[in-house]
């Protein structure tokens, strides 16, 4: 590890301040990504800010139909909630107990990691990202591999998952990290059928083409037959991009499965 | 790690050749890239400061052109060093071809890194030099339409 000054934010003004009068600074939430980085020398900041101290953000909340998840609820946290089984047992299947115990959904969901569990759940249940200058849909929050449209410096404040009617997530999991290989969320909502998917691409995406089938038919024999580009998905050494093709449908189903369940 | 692909380019080959030819086209449409230099005929000095979510590391290296056809093809020698995150080389083949919207690019790439970066980034390299070279050729042909 190089040597970094650490600085404990006590609001969100501070942490911005502090942010932006350094040269190079990064937030640390959990630190489920940043501080193994930083112990293996590839990331060399000035700053790492601190977020934890922050007050009132890592309450969760269920009002008017919302569950309202604040940026620096733990993923154990998350798990132990009930208004949305789907986003809680997603929570429950991330990494082992010790991520769990420290990592937040604030944290993945800056980070965006292309094998993250919760972007797959701000796209199938259609959240919206709270931040500290603006609220952002989830279906323009994920930009790129590791790229959202989190501005420099911009901090997430609360997640607001609409509840669903019902919903599902089914993960093909990395048998070491337990990242997603791939995972799919199905949901129905008011706002209709959703379907997201992680772990794919370079980013967390929707998948259209398997929303309009299961918005005709709610059941895993509709997804027969589609066809899902791979052309521009992973090829890595846990799986080839056709592969991951094809758990895409694989794991759709499971979730269409459970949903019937 | 092999990687092929092609771009559409707006632009006469002719055009398209000299363009990439130029250090400060390339300094430009590189993302992260923080000095190119031609050192001599053909050959590049360059700095290209990475980041990968929450890794970020810089790289010196070098570019070689060898056997250039123009305005037809060439070969890119790449080799790279970033210190504690580690390094990489490769070779790419480019083609470029007349065609009616203006060039098709072809390029094939044959590449390997080491080191930290590669023990604990394999899942993400194809990605992130996808990104990169997505991000090249948007920024390359953004110089012929508005």
């Amino acid at each position: 590890m190089y040597s970094f000054n650490f600085r404990r934010a006590s609001n969100i003004e501070d942490a911005q301040q502090i942010h932006q009068s350094s040269s190079d600074a990064v937030y640390v939430a959990g630190g489920m990504t940043l501080i193994p980085s930083l112990k293996l020398r590839l990331a060399n900041p000035d700053d790492v800010v601190d977020l934890s101290q922050i007050e009132g953000l890592s309450a969760i909340s269920s009002n008017d139909g919302v569950v309202s998840v604040g940026a620096m609820a733990r993923h154990c946290e998350v798990a132990a909630t009930s208004d949305i089984p789907a986003l809680a047992s997603l929570a429950s299947r991330i990494g082992d107990a010790q991520v769990r115990n420290r990592g937040t959904i604030g944290g993945s969901l800056a980070n965006n990691d292309p094998s993250a569990d919760y972007p797959a759940a701000v796209l199938g249940l259609g959240a919206t990202i709270h931040t500290n200058a603006r609220a952002i849909a989830g279906d323009d929050f994920f930009v790129d591999l590791f790229e959202t449209a989190l501005e420099d410096g911009e901090i997430i404040t609360r997640v607001d998952f609409p509840i669903p009617k019902r919903a599902a997530y089914a993960k093909f999991a990395n048998q070491a990290s337990k990242y997603a290989v791939v995972g799919v969320m199905v949901a129905e909502t008011d706002a209709g059928v959703r379907v997201g998917v992680t772990g794919a691409a370079a980013c967390a995406f929707r998948l259209t083409s398997f929303e309009e089938a299961l918005s005709a038919n709610m059941s895993a024999s509709a997804l027969d037959g589609i066809d899902v580009d791979s052309s521009d998905f992973n090829s890595d050494l846990h799986a080839s991009a056709a592969y991951r093709g094809s758990l895409v449908t694989v794991m759709a189903k499971q979730a269409v499965e459970q949903l019937a369940a | 790690m092999e990687e092929r692909g092609e771009f559409v380019i707006p632009a006469h080959p002719q055009e398209v050749w000299d363009a990439l030819q130029k250090p400060d086209v390339l300094k430009e449409c590189i993302d992260g890239c923080e000095e190119m230099t031609l050192t001599e005929e053909g050959m590049f000095a360059c700095v290209v400061a990475i980041k990968v979510g929450p890794v970020k590391a810089r790289f010196t290296g070098t570019v070689k052109i060898e056997d250039p056809n123009p305005p037809h093809s060439y070969f890119l020698d790449v080799s790279a060093r970033g210190g504690a995150a580690g390094f990489g080389s490769g070779r790419a083949e480019v083609t470029l071809t007349e065609v009616a919207e203006g060039t098709r690019l072809n390029y094939e790439v044959q590449g390997t890194i080491g080191g930290k970066l590669a023990q604990i980034g394999t899942r993400l390299i194809q990605s992130f030099s996808r990104k990169m070279t997505r991000t090249f050729f948007d920024r390359f042909s953004r110089r012929w339409v508005g």
